[in-house]
């Protein structure tokens, strides 16, 4: 019976997904109005703040927060840094690492609903046969060239503008620069029925140019999700937060070696990041920054147990042929579904 | 990504001075020479665990804070003003704030919420907890990023000696002259909608910049002779829809989608290699 519910790693993966993108957007219905502020205590890096309905907020938000209202404001006034002025954010900090410490990078593929919506648009492209297009040489672009602009918005979005607003140094219009060029801010509440968050602010310059990048993102993350793989998720700050402490959670991919490797280069295409590091590399070289443990490599591997993931070095899954042969049967490693498995296909 | 990043560096280049901002001052009453009712205003603090209280209308000595954690907190008023704090020390989020005026057969209560933005359990409990005899109690408080705001309906409780109380009139006074009354069904809830009385209206600056007006509530009952009055006091926001544009937001998603279409744009397939592994 639950072999029939769950036949692969891939039907569980979609099961929670959907229940979290169920908790993150309309949690607050079942859990209470107030449960957000609790649930982001222990769940961090949930859902948009701007979501009235949901089951927690995002781990960037709080960030941007505590170095515009706290840290910034503080440094302006009285000039110095003190512990007690560094400790809210040394606390959320802290609470993300144990998230992650728990999840590790399973938080983006597993967790996150912006995540899931665009994995939901591209089997909507994969059903209606729209190809798939590729960050890598031949295609669009090299991943080298996309891989700095998910650090470039972490360190310039969430970090630094919302410090130089608490300073006085630039507009208030960016004291939480990132919320405000989020495309989740705007999938969620509309997920909530609510449209304000799509409208743009026409009394504010800075504020009119932010939510006009965060809706041309959501639109071009819509349209384009159904041909390239989790688009936004490329960009995504949090997958750089993440990508900070990915060596220090027990949660990891594991390749240790490549001298069972057929180099077929099948786990690349069935990674969603098109990280071409798991088909060359092995050990650390293999588990990159843009991995979000999603196990679709694992899955398309035809070897026997040469990709794994771990947590605590247990495998929770590890390829193997067999499972491979019965995967491939419903849908090709980029997910197209095949023919004959239309209607029961689950990649 | 040269216009994302082309963005980001002209972000980061910005270096004009603005004004400190007054935070994420979530609703409290502030200002008011708008109404008879009495008012608890708020001001900002020096900290995040504090506050500037002025008190228009009643005559009393001291404002009680009540936390989110089960603290109390007495303020003495010197000239109706109150430098008030957190009622647990370090433990922030709603705080309820009350003045009473006591006389044998009358019993005034002014209460308003306050907004700490330091670290505190959610106000669940604080809600649920019965500070006066006849209490006017949002239900829920507004979350953050969230507020009053006109145009929107919002659901109250009037409760008398911990219980809900039906039919009950509230009255509505707002900073721009709207009033209202709303009766409470069975389960004591009035639901208020908050008048759009924004347009033209000079406004204070929030976060955000958006205008913020104040706004009171109001219901009395007798009980074995004593009179008792409530008053509920905070602020509303204009409505979001003001000065913003949902078809130029929606312009730019759609310009989104069709900067992505290219992408659709069907590429040489490679040998699938399934097949041969």
């Amino acid at each position: 019976m639950l072999k029939s519910w769950i036949p692969s790693l891939g039907r569980l993966r979609l099961i929670v997904q959907l229940l979290m993108l169920f908790l993150c957007v309309y949690g607050a219905v079942f859990v209470g109005s107030y449960s957000a502020d609790k649930l982001s205590r222990a769940l961090p890096a949930l859902s948009c703040a701007y979501d009235q309905m949901n089951g927690g907020y995002c781990v960037l938000i709080r960030a941007q927060h505590t170095l515009h209202h706290s840290i910034g404001m503080v440094i302006a006034r009285a000039g110095e840094v003190t512990f007690s002025t560094l400790l809210p954010l040394l606390f959320i900090v802290g609470a993300f690492f144990a998230f992650f410490f728990v999840l590790g990078k399973a938080f983006c593929g597993w967790v996150c609903p912006l995540g899931t919506l665009q994995e939901l648009v591209g089997r909507i492209g994969r059903r209606f046969g729209i190809g798939v297009r590729r960050i890598e040489p031949g295609d669009l672009w090299p991943v080298s060239r996309v891989r700095p602009v998910k650090w470039l918005l972490l360190v310039g979005l969430v970090f630094l503008l919302p410090l130089l607003t608490g300073l006085g140094l630039t507009p208030h219009a960016l004291g939480n620069p990132y919320c405000d060029v989020c495309p989740a801010r705007i999938a969620t509440t509309l997920l909530s029925g609510n449209a304000d968050q799509l409208a743009l602010n026409l009394g504010n310059a800075w504020s009119f140019g932010l939510g006009a990048l965060a809706n041309w993102l959501i639109g071009f993350m819509l349209v384009g999700a159904l041909a390239l793989r989790l688009p936004f998720c490329r960009i995504c700050p949090l997958l750089a937060f993440n990508a900070i402490f990915q060596r220090l959670s027990p949660a990891r991919l594991s390749k240790p070696s490549r001298a069972k490797c057929g180099n077929c280069r099948i786990c690349t295409d069935a990674c969603p990041m098109d990280i071409p590091e798991i088909s060359q590399g092995e050990g650390k070289k293999a588990y990159n920054e843009d991995c979000t443990l999603c196990g679709r490599c694992a899955e398309y591997c035809p070897q026997d147990d040469v990709i794994r993931i771990q947590w605590a070095k247990v495998n929770v899954f590890r390829s193997s042929r067999a499972y491979y042969k019965a995967r491939v049967r419903e849908a090709l490693p980029d997910g197209t579904v095949k023919p004959a498995a239309k209607g029961q296909g689950d990649a | 990504m040269r216009f994302i990043l082309s963005f980001a560096l002209l972000l980061g280049m910005s270096g004009a001075l603005w004004a400190q901002h007054d935070g994420h001052r979530q609703p409290g009453g502030e200002r008011g020479a708008w109404t008879t009712q009495p008012l608890l205003l708020l001001e900002r603090g020096e900290d995040r665990a504090s506050a500037s209280l002025r008190l228009r209308g009643p005559t009393a000595l001291l404002v009680t804070v009540f936390g989110p954690a089960g603290g109390e907190r007495l303020f003495e008023l010197i000239d109706d003003r109150a430098q008030i704090e957190v009622a647990d020390a370090g433990i922030g989020n709603y705080h309820w704030l009350q003045v009473r005026e006591e006389k044998p057969q009358h019993v005034g209560v002014a209460a308003t919420v306050w907004y700490s933005s330091l670290a505190g359990p959610s106000p669940r409990r604080l809600l649920e907890t019965r500070h006066s005899e006849l209490e006017i109690v949002p239900a829920p408080l507004p979350r953050e990023h969230a507020n009053y705001r006109e145009s929107e309906k919002w659901q109250f409780v009037v409760r008398y000696e911990g219980q809900p109380l039906a039919e009950q009139r509230l009255l509505l006074e707002t900073e721009h002259g709207s009033r209202g009354t709303f009766v409470t069904d069975a389960q004591g809830v009035a639901t208020v909608l908050f008048p759009r009385d924004f347009a033209g209206k000079p406004g204070r600056s929030g976060h955000g910049a958006r205008p913020k007006a104040g706004f009171v509530l109001r219901t009395e009952h007798v009980d074995a002779g004593r009179h008792f009055v409530t008053t509920f006091n905070a602020t509303y926001g204009e409505d979001v829809d003001r000065g913003s544009s949902l078809g130029w937001g929606a312009a730019f998603g759609v310009f989104g989608m069709l900067s992505a279409l290219p992408l659709l744009r069907q590429r040489k397939r490679r040998v699938s290699k399934e097949q041969s592994c």
